[in-house]
């Protein structure tokens, strides 16, 4: 289960670089929570990266399949950018009612899209991808930068 | 063929399936306040009353909010695609509100024709959208803790419904069963604490830790907690087949909820999202009462506070996730379909209004325990009529959102991409 490990607990990481940045908007400073939504959404788009480039390639080249679960999450990460980029907006725009707003939206998307990777789609490459490739994967993901 | 796991593109069901349930649970529970109101003035038996109430709550507003959250669930927690959706729920739908009717009318009347009526369509339809639910989750190969709670919560339902149907038949008197109070007795602790109970039991790992950042549940709890309390009643139902008491069992059944309520208040109470919407207060205030239920199951006096505050339980967590999935459902649906005037999750249902709601929801269940006490007339129509208020302010906030779903989709073109 390396592959669910390492996957999740970057999930974990990024659900709480989001909170920081929630809080902060809550208490009104803004200038820390555009610091801390930054880091949120760099780690979020690394993360996204890492698995476009690196395991949904491995993934789809054991399988023959890139028109399945792998595509499903490419299209689930677009929607998220997507929102990024609204919440980007609603920082800037010191809109906090906007930004609480697409908080919300956002992180019922994101764990509902954390869900289906880490109950189908990872626990599927842990079963697919040999040892040796899983190992190999893991450090080309690490080496991976936006 | 490499299995997909249940991922698919189309696999969120179409808002129309999800809604259905959530403003016919709306309204059940407006009409379950009305017949308690009319109840006050022009008693029925005791009989007839208190099983048309029990059935309302538990059919009529619990099972039509929680079928709704199913049909949306299933696919997100565990990877069940539930194939053309819309014709599924629509005689999912049509069969419960009908079947629910047709069985308090039986309730009222003691017509044994009614009773043949509700048991062939209420229990076929209920047994139709459960045994479909299962036949998806018990194809899963890699469970998730929830997933599995959710097969041992639809498990109990099964059993439930097809006691019930016994029951009814009996009661029209097409059966002769000698057992009646014993099987009535295991029907309502499997509807209770086995459907009702072990659903949100199941939904909770999943949602607190996820949705509101908390530290993990324990392991041993996720592992092996819902299995632990479906055993317990399983043996309990032995036991009372063979009229042996069962308290020890349901010593061991309490403790175990109640430590289950307090790690999830604990939880909460360390969560990461400094979010204080109503949806966490729900939450909290939902497995306090369940403590309060639980703590209070032993004492004879205090039976009608586990009663009411065992409703509250049940009624608060549904509260809680209906104001997250409906906002998220208009704007997730619109978005996708590319319309650039989809609302804000905020704009939809603003938190203050679930504020408010929690404000009634917390009012009504002090009214009742007090009354519960006290038992003064004026106490008990005031409840009822908050009673009314919080089911009409759900239905009504459903309703608009239902409408601005179908007002942009009318008024506006979306962008193709």
């Amino acid at each position: 289960m390396i592959i669910t490990n390492y996957m999740r607990s970057e999930h974990r990481a990024c659900d709480e670089l989001f909170a920081d940045a929630e809080k902060s908007v809550i208490d009104g400073d803004f200038t820390k929570a555009e610091e801390q939504f930054l880091l949120f959404a760099n780690e979020t788009l690394k993360h996204f990266k890492k698995e476009e480039d690196e395991l949904f390639v491995v993934f789809e080249s054991i399988t023959g399949n890139s028109e399945g679960p792998t595509r499903v999450m490419c299209f689930e990460h677009e929607q998220v950018r997507g929102v990024i980029g609204k919440m980007a907006e609603a920082i800037e725009n010191r809109d906090k009612d906007s930004y609480l707003s697409l908080a919300e939206s956002i992180m019922i998307l994101l764990q509902q899209h954390n869900m289906k990777e880490e109950q189908m789609l990872y626990a599927m490459c842990d079963r697919v991808i040999s040892q040796d490739k899983k190992e190999e994967t893991l450090k080309n993901m690490d080496k991976i930068e936006l | 063929m490499f299995s997909q796991g249940g991922l698919s593109l189309e696999q969120a069901p179409p808002i129309s399936v999800v809604l259905r349930f959530f403003i016919t649970g709306s309204i059940f529970g407006v009409l379950l306040s009305l017949f308690i109101l009319f109840n006050s003035f022009y008693q029925l038996p005791l009989f007839s009353s208190h099983i048309i109430l029990v059935h309302l709550l538990g059919l009529g507003v619990m099972a039509s909010f929680m079928f709704g959250a199913m049909f949306q669930m299933l696919p997100v927690i565990a990877g069940v695609v539930i194939k053309i959706p819309t014709k599924k729920a629509l005689i999912a739908h049509i069969l419960l509100s009908v079947g629910i009717l047709l069985q308090i009318t039986a309730f009222s009347t003691s017509n044994s024709y009614l009773y043949l009526f509700a048991s062939i369509i209420l229990g076929g339809g209920l047994l139709h959208t459960s045994t479909l639910m299962f036949k998806e989750l018990i194809k899963i190969k890699d469970h998730s803790s929830s997933s599995k709670g959710m097969l041992f919560a639809i498990s109990s339902f099964i059993i439930t419904i097809l006691l019930g149907i016994v029951m009814l038949l009996t009661l029209g008197g097409y059966l002769d069963m000698p057992y009646l109070l014993e099987l009535r007795e295991i029907h309502y602790s499997f509807a209770i604490f086995g459907w009702v109970t072990l659903l949100i039991i199941a939904i909770s790992f999943q949602v607190i830790e996820m949705f509101f950042v908390t530290p993990k549940y324990p392991n041993i709890m996720t592992k092996y907690l819902i299995i632990t309390l479906f055993m317990l009643l399983v043996i309990k139902s032995i036991l009372i087949f063979r009229s042996i008491d069962t308290i020890l069992i349901d010593i061991v059944f309490s403790s175990l909820l109640i430590i289950y309520a307090g790690v999830t208040l604990h939880r909460l109470y360390r969560r990461r999202r400094p979010t204080v919407d109503g949806s966490v207060w729900f939450w909290r205030f939902g497995m306090g009462l369940l403590i309060v239920s639980l703590s209070s199951f032993f004492i004879d006096d205090l039976r009608a506070i586990t009663y009411i505050s065992f409703i509250g339980f049940a009624l608060s967590i549904v509260f809680a996730m209906v104001y997250k999935i409906v906002p998220f459902l208009v704007w997730f649906h619109l978005s996708n379909q590319g319309y650039m005037e989809a609302p804000m999750m905020h704009d939809v249902i603003h938190p203050k209004r679930v504020k408010i709601h929690f404000f009634v929801h917390l009012a009504l269940f002090t009214l009742l325990i007090i009354n519960s006490f006290f038992n003064f007339l004026i106490v008990y129509i005031i409840s009822n009529i908050v009673l009314t208020l919080s089911f009409s302010w759900i239905l009504y906030h459903i309703v608009m959102a239902n409408r601005k779903y179908y007002h942009i989709q009318r008024s506006f073109t979306p962008i193709k991409w």
